[in-house]
């Protein structure tokens, strides 16, 4: 029970059916209001229960959720049945889009067409893209030295990322050894014969002293003494092998997303120093355009330092 | 962008993955080859890497056990050349059996496989850093480096590739290290404190006789110094240390003999060479991926005279 003084006295909760008051202080009372009406003879104090927002949500504890019928049967041919969230979406939408439409039309109607603005002169339209032109003598916003040391800061930042991608790359591919790469650069073996005839009936698996079927399998091609004196070792069950191998498919993944990010650190690295180059104001000529995948190539005029 | 390369490994289309092109272990409907030679036994002596062609079906290679716990995280294969490994699991790698167990010489990889009580433990061996182990790759036919083989390494820099080279030769064979740079010496000196078979020699291999009292005759002489006058550096090196009908694996870069004639050339040239020092040389082999415009020449010394047959 709260102790505050006025609760002591009797109080009542109703619900308002006929309206007597309109007004009582600053609440608004309707009907189906629930309030509480607190009476000190000769005074009555109402409070209107409905506006507290606690209340409201009680209230709602225990009222029916609405609920939405789906297609009935007998019109299932007609399709889903549209529910209101959704039909919601679709109008606001809908509604949106005609306005902007509108708006559009009516600035079409109301344009003046012997308007005109300087900013028409002073910007231009770049990659579709409109940039105001640089007013002669206007300040500019950073100093060449500063540029130039932002981008020397870019280039140490991307260098930094490169040499660390490159590290990984290296100890990754330590302990991958391309045995059975795809579309590995082929190399290139010769063997010495003494005479024309031997040239002639070479067998490459005779030689080898391997089976034929292993003539392909480069990086290991057992002699038929091996095959038949030693074993494999470790995991040799099915279900094992097909697990390594597929563990072994997702490093070979991780290297060569690696090496793609590696050559990408790069080919940034060199345009920012193409761009930290250009900013030296010595002679020099264009000899390739930049592409995606390399910079910029200029030809510097020699000039001695001094 | 097209990456690179776009690794294999893995099982698409129902192709297991470890089962490549005419691997072991082919099971699906391409027949595996059968007759002589087979796949390798499998450990159990049953099921395993034979070659089975047509039949599907889950194999019993060891009954009821298996799993994937420790020391089952790789498949290591043995390699055509003695004392090297292919290790298969996360990593698809050329390997050695570690002599050091528990200890890598240059930061690299080490995988353990336990077969019975037994533990092995390998070490992953970079052909993107060292061009035996891409010559390896690359399909060489031999490398005559082989368990108890006495070897002479000229140009060993840090050791990388020499400890690679002392796995393999084992205890009972040796390898007489030369490399005239002290600031790498001192790493090659580390190296072989924890390796006995290694013999490092800080000279300069255009002068043999300073070393001759070091060094007894060798099977092999694996020579990838980088120097123009390599081929005559090998060729002082065998008439002192080869012996007759020894080998030799030189590795060329073209760069440094003749940076202006094309590749090819530059290992003809050197072929030629060769074949005026008593050197035979019986096959070449280019380097890619690994490495560009290298190549491997691999040949006899003084061969006995061929009997006529
Ligand atoms: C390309 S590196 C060898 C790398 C090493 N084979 C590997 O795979 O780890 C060549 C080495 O030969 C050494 N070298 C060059 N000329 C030499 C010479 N005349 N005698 C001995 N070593 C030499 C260099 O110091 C260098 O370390």
């Amino acid at each position: 029970m709260e102790n505050r003084g006025f609760l002591l006295y009797p109080r009542v909760t109703l619900k308002i059916n006929k309206l007597r008051f309109f007004e009582c202080g600053k609440q608004l009372v309707s009907r189906g209001d629930y309030c509480v009406v607190y009476v000190f003879p000769p005074v009555v104090f109402i409070t209107n229960l409905s506006n507290m927002s606690s209340f409201r949500k009680a209230l709602k504890s225990q009222q029916k959720n609405h609920k939405e019928r789906s297609q009935p049967g007998f019109r299932k041919h007609l399709g889903h049945l549209e529910k209101k969230k959704d039909y919601k979406l679709r109008a606001d939408d809908y509604a949106k889009k005609q306005n902007t439409l509108t708006a559009l039309r009516k600035k079409a109607l109301d344009k003046n067409p012997d308007e005109f603005y300087f900013k028409m002169v002073r910007s231009q339209l770049k990659d579709g893209e409109h940039v105001a032109n640089k007013a002669k003598g206007a300040e500019e916003t950073t100093t060449q030295e500063e540029r130039k040391l932002m981008r020397t800061k870019d280039l140490r930042y991307v260098e930094l990322k490169r040499v660390a991608e490159a590290k990984k790359i290296d100890r990754l591919k330590s302990e991958l050894h391309l045995l059975e790469a795809d579309g590995k650069q082929k190399n290139k073996h010769t063997f010495f014969v003494d005479s024309k005839a031997e040239v002639a009936d070479f067998d490459l698996a005779a030689h080898l002293d391997t089976a034929p079927e292993l003539v392909d399998r480069v990086y290991n091609r057992p002699t038929f003494r091996t095959l038949e004196s030693r074993s494999i070792q470790g995991a040799v069950e099915f279900p094992a092998i097909k697990k390594l191998a597929k563990q072994r498919k997702l490093q070979y993944r991780i290297l060569s997303q690696r090496i793609e990010r590696e050559k990408k650190l790069f080919v940034i690295s060199q345009k920012i120093q193409t761009r930290k180059d250009l900013q030296d104001k010595n002679k020099k000529v264009r000899v390739s355009k930049e592409t995606v995948n390399a910079a910029a190539v200029y030809k510097f005029e020699a000039k001695r330092k001094r | 962008m097209r990456p690179g390369f776009s690794p294999r490994g893995g099982d698409r289309g129902g192709r297991g993955g470890f089962r490549g092109r005419g691997s072991f272990g082919d099971r699906g409907g391409r027949g595996g080859f059968r007759g002589r030679g087979g796949g390798f036994r499998s450990p159990s002596g049953e099921g395993g890497f034979r070659g089975r062609g047509g039949g599907r079906g889950t194999p019993r290679g060891r009954g009821g056990r298996g799993g994937f716990g420790a020391g089952r995280k790789v498949t290591v294969e043995p390699h055509r050349h003695e004392g090297v490994f292919i290790c298969r699991g996360k990593e698809d790698a050329l390997v050695t059996k570690n002599m050091v167990v528990g200890e890598s010489v240059y930061g690299e990889k080490r995988m353990n496989v336990e077969e019975g009580e037994t533990k092995i433990e390998y070490r992953a061996w970079n052909p993107f850093r060292s061009k035996l182990a891409a010559a390896i790759l690359g399909g060489v036919d031999q490398i005559h480096i082989k368990p108890g083989a006495k070897v002479m390494y000229l140009g060993a820099a840090s050791g990388t590739t020499v400890s690679h080279v002392s796995d393999i030769v084992g205890p009972e064979g040796l390898v007489y290290a030369v490399e005239f740079s002290h600031r790498s010496g001192r790493d090659l000196l580390n190296v072989a404190k924890k390796r006995t078979n290694i013999i490092p020699i800080i000279e300069d291999a255009r002068h043999p006789h300073k070393y001759r009292m070091l060094v007894g005759m060798v099977d092999v002489i694996f020579a990838d110094v980088a120097q123009p006058d390599q081929t005559r550096i090998v060729a002082l090196n065998a008439h002192n240390f080869l012996k007759n009908g020894g080998h030799f694996v030189i590795s060329i870069k073209a760069n440094c003999i003749d940076s202006t004639a094309a590749p090819e050339a530059v290992f003809a040239a050197e072929v030629k060479k060769m074949g005026s020092e008593n050197m035979k040389p019986q096959e070449q082999l280019t380097l890619e991926p690994y490495e560009r415009d290298h190549a491997i020449v691999v040949g006899i010394y003084r061969p006995a005279p061929k009997s006529k047959k």
